[in-house]
């Protein structure tokens, strides 16, 4: 009999996601296995307990899935799995913490194919703004966005500091180069907003961060991407389903919304998914992966 | 390829209970997934987990099980969780914290069923005692028997608390339409002197009533007891009792044990954890629910 397929699901969080699992156990994986509270010096006795019960054929059935709410842990945590495998004991790893990496991969490459389709342009060529910028999600975009070229801040809607920090520790780990910003009233957006060419919107679900007004003075707006599918809105005017929509105002701008983002987002997460169990050499995958995995899609 | 059926049992304790586990698995669930020490503002966020991962017709194969030990909060996290979502994403949910609800559904259930055929009356103005009505099943059950038309009093060892207990039941589960009452444990012999229906639903190996409290029950018709440990609630009453006359009984009143009521209570469960499954649209579902289902294992096994 075949060996069931297992994905053992690390998180340090007291909880998994529920997003995570129904995701895994729509890929195909037949036990999921969760396990909580995971802190990051666990995760080396963790590996080797994963990889050392079952035969090189019965760990390629195996399988590591790493999630959380921080970035910098979850590639802390899957560096830390890999240097835990001894081969030919090797299981592959995803990171994915909250769904960042793929959100942001989905929310970038819909962006990216927009700019191209409707403007010519290419990420490179541009000034990004990240809304909700020091969260996981917005981490994730800005440093896909920097490192496909395009001069990208994250944004914090309380301090230039914390902007500043979480831009600096992510240049550092991720080869990018982000720049933090502030901005908390209407005027500080308008201002910012006034000169870029994409904005990305990864605030708290529910709030709406760019207002109509606000949105009519970002002047060379050519796309904008929105991940919050709570009404209201992030940006004023992006429906959800928005997928390549011109907004109202600036002219010729161009809208995504978060369930468009959403559709890609989910098939990145099942392909990688799928990946970790199809692939005959085990693979370990971050948002970079996501990112190629998403452009593809789209 | 169809989606596999996933359970998201929620809980506030530090574990689930393995009987919800083992009901959700053979009840047709595939994956039951433990989600542990959830506060109840972790709810909302969850939920909506849930919801955005899967397509409608996904999330039709998927539901969320809420366990804990207490029932108002696990009312109010079933509330919080369908106010989360936005159709068509929407899920199945239904709470059972401690086994409670469909526990105090199988024991009204099974009573009501004596009291019809015993004594071919209902709980409609009868007087009952919930005695040990403080917990969990005693809450849910002296509701159900309530809204049944029943003259309800919970009886604690602390007035205050009892009194804490029955306005909650009546505010919160009751919604305002009920009024049980409160009583204290000392004053028992007198209450036990007019009762048509005894509860007993204490702690395992405390004795409620006693055989004088049972011999100067002039009018007592049916005592249920949930207790499956020796010493029973009520003495003289076997856990296996189905419908058996009580012990030095002085009005031919018939008993109910743990074993019969868990029966009841077992399939009640395990239909609502199907109807999750089975139902084309979402169900919310709480005691009121198992009460109906507990109702009609009854009606349809005669």
């Amino acid at each position: 009999m075949p060996k069931r397929s297992i994905l053992h699901m690390l998180d340090p969080m007291p909880n998994n996601s529920p997003f995570d699992i129904n995701m895994a156990v729509d890929t195909g994986f037949d036990i999921l296995m969760p396990y909580n509270n995971v802190k990051l010096e666990d995760i080396h006795g963790l590996t080797q307990d994963a990889i050392f019960s079952r035969s090189p054929a019965g760990i390629k059935r195996t399988g590591i899935f790493i999630g959380g709410r921080d970035m910098g842990l979850a590639m802390d945590m899957i560096d830390a799995a890999k240097q835990a495998m001894v081969p030919p004991f090797e299981v592959s790893v995803l990171a994915d913490p909250s769904g960042a990496f793929t959100t942001a991969a989905a929310l970038v490459a819909c962006v990216e194919k927009q700019l191209k389709d409707h403007h010519g342009k290419e990420l490179k060529d541009c000034k990004a703004l990240v809304f909700g910028g020091t969260g996981p999600v917005g981490i994730a975009t800005g440093v896909i966005a920097s490192l496909a070229g395009a001069t990208t801040a994250l944004v914090d809607h309380m301090s230039l500091d914390a902007a500043n920090d979480v831009a600096k520790e992510y240049n550092r780990r991720c080869q990018s180069t982000l720049s933090g910003a502030v901005a908390n009233s209407d005027e500080e957006k308008a201002l910012l907003i006034a000169d870029v060419d994409i904005i990305f919107c990864t605030a708290k679900a529910g709030i709406q961060v760019l207002s109509s007004e606000v949105l009519a003075q970002a002047k060379q707006l050519k796309v904008a991407g929105d991940v919050n599918a709570v009404p209201p809105a992030g940006i004023a005017g992006i429906k959800a389903t928005d997928n390549g929509i011109a907004l109202d105002q600036p002219q010729g701008a161009i809208g995504v919304g978060a369930l468009a983002v959403g559709n890609v987002k989910y098939q990145v997460q099942n392909k990688l998914l799928q990946f970790t169990l199809d692939t005959d050499k085990p693979v370990y995958l971050d948002f970079r992966e996501a990112f190629d995995k998403a452009r593809e899609i789209v | 390829m169809e989606k596999q059926f996933i359970l998201h049992m929620l809980t506030t304790a530090k574990n689930l209970s393995p009987f919800d586990v083992n009901m959700a698995l053979d009840a047709g669930w595939v994956a039951a997934i433990p989600y542990i020490n959830v506060e109840p503002s972790e709810v909302k966020g969850l939920i909506q987990d849930v919801i955005f991962s899967r397509s409608p017709k996904g999330l039709n194969r998927t539901g969320i099980f809420i366990g804990g030990r207490d029932t108002k909060q696990a009312r109010d996290m079933l509330k919080t969780a369908k106010n989360s979502m936005f159709p068509p994403f929407e899920v199945s949910v239904f709470a059972d914290p401690s086994g409670a609800f469909t526990t105090a559904a199988g024991m009204v259930a099974t009573v009501e069923n004596e009291l019809d055929t015993k004594f071919n009356t209902t709980l409609e103005g009868k007087n009952l005692l919930a005695l040990g009505g403080t917990g969990p099943v005693g809450q849910a059950a002296a509701v159900l028997a309530a809204q049944a038309g029943a003259n309800v009093r919970i009886i604690g060892r602390q007035l205050d608390k009892a009194q804490h207990v029955a306005d909650l039941c009546n505010d919160e589960f009751g919604e305002g339409k009920i009024s049980i009452q409160a009583g204290l444990d000392s004053d028992k012999s007198e209450y036990i002197k007019t009762a048509d229906v005894v509860f007993a639903t204490g702690a395992a190996g405390i004795e409620l009533l006693s055989a004088e409290h049972i011999a100067s029950a002039a009018q007592l018709k049916v005592a249920a007891d949930i207790n499956a440990v020796p010493p029973s609630g009520i003495v003289g009453l076997d856990a296996f009792d189905n419908g058996k006359e009580i012990e030095g009984t002085i009005s031919g009143a018939v008993g109910l044990g743990a074993l019969a009521i868990g029966n009841i209570k077992y399939q009640t469960q395990s239909q609502l954890l199907k109807q999750m499954i089975e139902s084309e649209s979402p169900v919310f579902l709480h005691f009121e629910h198992a009460f109906e289902v507990a109702r009609q294992i009854i009606k349809t096994s005669k």
